[in-house]
């Protein structure tokens, strides 16, 4: 690809609003308008290239090609398995999802669980399209990834044993949507085994963008009670179980009539008066549609006779039913909660949590410092600051402070599986900044701040799940978060949300860009005698010296030296210093030119060996961010990474020619852009051929 | 300027199986040797690959490339930042420089096996940039030995470098108004890494 500029172009994308559900991103440039339109004119039905109805879509290894559960296996529309398909009948519900050959239960419960909120279904499920007249074999999702809202086109060839859907199906078998989403979700993973294993967390956030958080009802926070309420009230989608400890106690009933092993959603919570106290209460419900608990609050049981307050009582045997929140803990063992951004609510009645999302990357040398058992490394990882300034509102909790939400996800792991990769070992730590760094975001914080500061609050573990989230409760102040995998120089993606119950200001934590040059020419009378005849010598008979005397010189030079490694500057560099030294144009450089990079270079010597702590004779990369800045270079993440992938070696460090090559071109680009940019607006405006004549350089 | 095809993006694997022709299959067993594990082609791998190959031609004049250029071939069509290029990067730089090295030996028009300064507005036009006067002499000054000969290392570094700042700059473009704009992080970014 084009390099740097297509992870620009499409960060102005998305900065301009692309991603976001309501302008979600054509995934694989798929349009499914125009395609449908497409195929529609042309009569004939769509194929995707990109996920064909082949072996390779199915899977790798258990699914792979020749394998025994894909043995007989053939492609096949919905108009050739039954007379007359339908995309939707009679409204998507749990029903339509059974179960196939495929170990995505954890997805099926997502799906399941989506089917309750109409309101999001809609915008997984768009129903611009049916077995209709605009039939053509095409469909499309949308599905949060990562970040962003992607549309996904999918032909509707599903793959089918025996005249049936050997994947999910529907209990009626003439409805498709649910098939066709597990191909789209198949799609964007890579194929249909890679979606065996997971929890129902990852499905809840792929259909709604919303951050996932899982409860041990064993070791529930005190505030349990409150935190269900006000998710509920902003519009959350809850979840909850009781564990099994073999495979028979699935889905066995208990003499209550709960279900173990199985998914139920929570779709209340509220306080009465009963017998002269509060009790607290929660409606839960069985999506089979029946089956409901018989124990105290159940439907029409004695307890709803003592009870004032204002509480729907739930009679019908539709699966839903009440219980006491003391019950309920003793019964369930889980809780997964899964909060809507404000985009995913519709009714405004509920207090949506306010989001901040960031993107972010570790990379080998540069960013990918490690946990905080690295203290040498781990204050590279990138950081984030959050500000707490208003505390929750919540009477019932006695605890004062501030609740917000981290959660930071590994990016397309689960895609890679097939190339042998896994998920990552990742996490965070939360650090409480000091007065002296308020209301300052242009600082990445050094080693030191970590080696002298403790850490406030951090994330429950270092896990390999694709997300690790944590609800925190901390007094106002300032705090950064950084992000890291457990193990240093581990190259990853990722996205860092945090969401808070008031509006509080998150921004990344980088140094600003920017440069203190020194600019200063030798001034001729300063030059002794010795460097002038020097001088003479090393000139060619045009008294000046060119690039590849430079060369020469710097060499010879650099050879007599032991403390430093170097294999010696390359014509390149020689050339990037020739360059930004001649002023005069023509290619050469005349003594005092000469005598101005001589300093240069000698004032980056002196940094180079300061800063090379290990006495090396060369530079790592984390001591290569410290010496840029003692050269008057301040930059932020994302260059200090291009640095370290373009001059360190693959050992991760940098030789001598190499850091003047880097601190050379670093200067000659600062000087160029501040020369283009005369009024100090921040940015500069280039045509082709000015573009050209300065990259190119 | 009209770019010629960029390379497609990273495509899942079985996309690749299920599509690639004979000869793609072939290179793809290539890339593969030269690869290793991660599937992914550093500096250093490009430098090796490139210095075997020209070891092979020798009316092509070239003092070998070295791992600097190999570098800043790498970083230019490099967009995630890890330093090495994957299956369809290599596989667009491969050819272009197969493209490239025709261009080279038919417009050296006096066999000298290096392009001057007078043949290199023939041959980067044929190479498909047509520049003008001003950036050609700027390229002879700057890709050139004192005397504005280009090697064929050099001429190969230049080329992917100007591939990809002419690639880059229609990116950006986004409206087509023949300019662009950028701030000081993103200048630093284009120009930085390369």
């Amino acid at each position: 690809m084009s390099g740097v500029a297509v992870t620009l172009a499409k960060k102005r994308a998305i900065a301009a609003g692309f991603g976001t559900n309501a302008n979600a991103i054509p995934y694989l440039n798929q349009d499914f308008a125009s395609l449908r339109a497409q195929c529609l004119s042309s009569g004939q039905l769509f194929c995707d290239p990109t996920f064909p109805a082949a072996p390779e879509s199915l899977g790798f290894k258990e699914l792979g090609r020749n394998s025994p559960k894909t043995r007989g296996v053939t492609w096949k529309r919905p108009t050739q398995l039954v007379s007359k398909p339908e995309f939707i009948v009679g409204g998507a519900t749990r029903t339509d999802i059974c179960q196939g050959a495929l170990g995505d239960c954890w997805l099926l419960a997502a799906i399941a669980s989506l089917t309750l909120n109409e309101y999001v279904m809609a915008r997984v499920v768009p129903t611009d399209q049916g077995f209709g007249s605009d039939y053509a074999g095409i469909f499309h999702f949308q599905l949060w990834q990562f970040g962003e809202w992607v549309d996904v086109v999918i032909d509707d060839q599903l793959p089918a044993k025996d005249g049936e859907l050997l994947f999910v199906h529907s209990a009626e078998g003439r409805e498709f949507w649910s098939a066709l989403l597990e191909k789209a979700y198949a799609k964007v993973n890579g194929c249909y085994e890679a979606l065996s294993g997971g929890s129902t967390t990852e499905g809840f956030e792929d259909f709604t963008g919303g951050i996932a958080e899982s409860y041990d009802l064993q070791r529930p926070p005190s505030n349990m009670f409150q935190i269900i309420k006000k998710a509920l009230e902003a519009g959350a989608l809850l979840g909850c179980s009781i564990d099994i400890t073999s495979a028979a106690d699935s889905e066995a009933i208990t003499r209550q009539k709960l279900v173990k092993g199985h998914a139920y959603s929570l779709t209340g919570a509220v306080e009465v008066k009963y017998r002269g106290r509060q009790e607290k209460l929660v409606r839960v419900r069985n999506p089979w549609g029946q089956v409901e608990w018989t124990g105290a609050w159940s439907d029409g049981s004695s307890e709803w006779n003592d009870m004032q307050g204002d509480c729907p009582q739930a009679n019908a045997e539709d699966g839903e039913f009440w219980m006491s929140f003391s019950d309920f803990q003793r019964q369930y063992s889980r809780i997964e909660l899964c909060t809507l951004t404000p985009d995913a609510i519709e009714n405004d009645s509920v207090k949506p949590w306010s989001v901040s999302k960031f993107n972010g990357t570790w990379r080998r040398g540069s960013t990918a410092g490690g946990c905080r058992n690295h203290p040498y490394t781990f204050w590279m990882d990138p950081q984030y600051v959050i500000k707490l300034d208003e505390e929750d509102d919540d009477p019932d909790d006695n605890k004062v402070g501030c609740s917000f939400v981290v959660g930071l996800i590994q990016k397309n792991r689960r895609k890679l599986r097939k190339q042998g990769e896994d998920m990552l070992t990742i996490g965070f730590a939360i650090y409480e900044l000091p007065q002296q760094f308020h209301g300052q975001r242009d600082v990445h914080l050094d080693k030191n701040f970590f080696l002298t500061h403790a850490q406030k609050a951090k994330s429950e573990t270092f896990i390999n799940l694709r997300e690790v989230s944590t609800r925190f409760k901390l007094p106002p102040g300032e705090y950064l978060i950084v992000p890291s995998t457990f193990d240093p120089n581990l190259n990853g993606d990722f996205c860092i949300r945090l969401f808070s119950e008031k509006q509080t200001e998150t921004l990344p934590c980088d140094d600003p860009v920017k440069a203190d040059i020194d600019d200063e020419m030798v001034s001729e009378s300063e030059l002794d005698s010795g460097f002038r005849n020097l001088f003479t010598k090393l000139a060619s008979d045009d008294g000046e010296i060119s690039a590849s005397e430079l060369m020469t010189i710097m060499n010879r030079v650099i050879a007599k030296r032991t403390d430093i490694k170097t294999d010696g500057f390359s014509m390149d560099t020689c050339k990037t210093m020739v360059n930004l030294m001649d002023d005069s144009g023509n290619g050469k450089l005349g003594l005092v030119e000469f005598a101005t990079l001589w300093k240069k270079v000698q004032s980056y010597l002196s940094i180079y060996k300061k800063n090379d702590l290990d006495n090396s004779g060369t530079m790592s990369t984390p001591e290569l961010r410290i010496a840029l800045k003692d050269a008057g270079f301040t930059l932020n993440n994302t260059i200090y990474q291009l640095l370290v992938a373009r001059y360190a070696t693959d050992d991760m460090i940098l030789d001598f020619d190499n850091f003047v090559c880097c601190l050379m071109r670093l200067e000659m680009m600062f000087k160029i852009f501040m020369k283009l940019d005369m009024n100090n607006s921040g940015s500069i405006e280039l045509n082709f051929n000015q573009w050209i004549n300065f990259s190119m350089i | 300027f009209v770019p010629s095809d960029p390379p497609p993006p990273r495509r899942p694997q079985v996309y690749a199986d299920q599509h690639e022709s004979d000869e793609d299959k072939q290179f793809r067993k290539v890339f593969q040797q030269l690869a290793g594990d991660d599937m992914e082609v550093s500096a250093t791998e490009l430098m090796n690959i490139l210095n075997k190959i020209i070891a092979k031609h020798s009316d092509l004049k070239t003092d070998g490339f070295s791992i600097e250029s190999c570098r800043g071939m790498v970083a230019v069509m490099d967009s995630d930042s890890t330093g090495k290029l994957g299956f369809h990067e290599f596989k667009y730089l491969w050819n272009n420089i197969k493209k490239w090295q025709g261009v080279y030996k038919s417009y050296d028009a006096d066999h000298s096996g290096t392009i001057s300064a007078d043949e290199l507005p023939n041959a980067f036009r044929a190479a498909g940039f047509p520049l003008n006067e001003y950036l050609f002499q700027m390229i002879s000054r700057r890709y050139g030995d004192d005397n504005g000969n280009i090697d064929f290392d050099n001429y190969i570094g230049c080329l992917v470098r100007l591939d990809a700042m002419c690639r880059a700059f229609k990116t950006l473009d986004k409206d087509n108004d023949g300019t662009i704009k950028l701030n000081v992080k993103e200048w630093l970014q284009l120009t930085m890494y390369s």
